[in-house]
């Protein structure tokens, strides 16, 4: 039972990421990954420049700990990895790799789908997108609330 | 650091996200030498930061104490290391 959580300052290869989470397994039978990558385009269809992810101290690594703490102690899973990007960050760049694995595939991905609806809601960042005209902060979408909500009925 | 007024003394509060873009990533307030709640603290800061009011008055901002995300009636004393927090988006 593990959870390897990295605040990432610097671009990172989430093929990699997947290739050594794989590697150490330990006989369980599924893995499930996500990555998320900073997108081209605003919501309004505006070209970004790049995606600004800002941090705070300690705090926004141990808010990333939390949240996979809780994946592991509610999943029947037996580890997982999460990768987060603060900076500045490029399109097309990854922000965010999440990985779980487990005996079975339906906890796997239950546990990948957790931790995604948590980090875009609870962990502890500052989005702005930076474009031509301007720049904008971002803040989850009711949408992102109402995933986050499914886990806490 | 302490004012004039012996009872009061100077907190620098950090500001994150788009609370930057209204107050400046750092700003003093003056608070009671024996400290206060977080929530008398953000009386304090939207009475002495105007521009900051409209933020702080939403219900939205958190404060974070020494590294932890407090509730409204924690204390808050000189010397603390406080942050404001508008809601976070990580992903």
């Amino acid at each position: 039972m593990s959870a390897r959580v990295t605040l990432a300052t610097e671009a990172f290869d989430p093929a990699e990421l997947l290739g050594t989470f794989s590697r150490e397994l330990a006989g369980e039978g599924a893995v499930v990954s996500f990555t998320g990558h900073a997108r081209d385009r605003a919501k309004d269809g505006a070209l970004v420049d790049a995606l600004v992810l800002e941090s705070y101290r300690g705090v926004t690594l141990a808010s990333m700990e939390d949240i996979a703490a809780d994946a592991m102690a509610r999943f029947d899973v037996t580890r997982c990895r999460v990768v987060h990007r603060a900076g500045r960050i490029l399109p097309g760049e990854a922000i965010v790799f999440v990985a779980t694995a487990s005996a079975h595939r339906r906890s796997a991905f239950e546990a990948a789908d957790y931790l995604m609806d948590r980090l875009k809601t609870e962990a502890v960042f500052w989005k702005r997108e930076e474009a031509p005209l301007g720049r904008r902060w971002i803040e989850p979408r009711e949408s992102d609330h109402e995933d986050a909500r499914r886990w806490h009925p | 650091m302490t004012t004039a007024d012996e009872a009061k003394t100077v907190l620098e509060l950090e500001l994150c996200g788009k609370l930057a873009d209204v107050g400046g990533a750092f700003v003093k307030t003056v608070i009671p030498a024996e400290g206060c709640s977080v929530a008398e603290l953000f009386v304090m800061v939207a009475r002495q930061h105007p521009a900051l009011a409209p933020s702080l008055g939403g219900g939205r901002i958190r404060a974070c104490v020494n590294e932890a995300v407090v509730a409204p009636n924690a204390r808050v004393m000189p010397g603390d290391e406080v942050a404001l927090f508008p809601p976070v988006s990580g992903g």
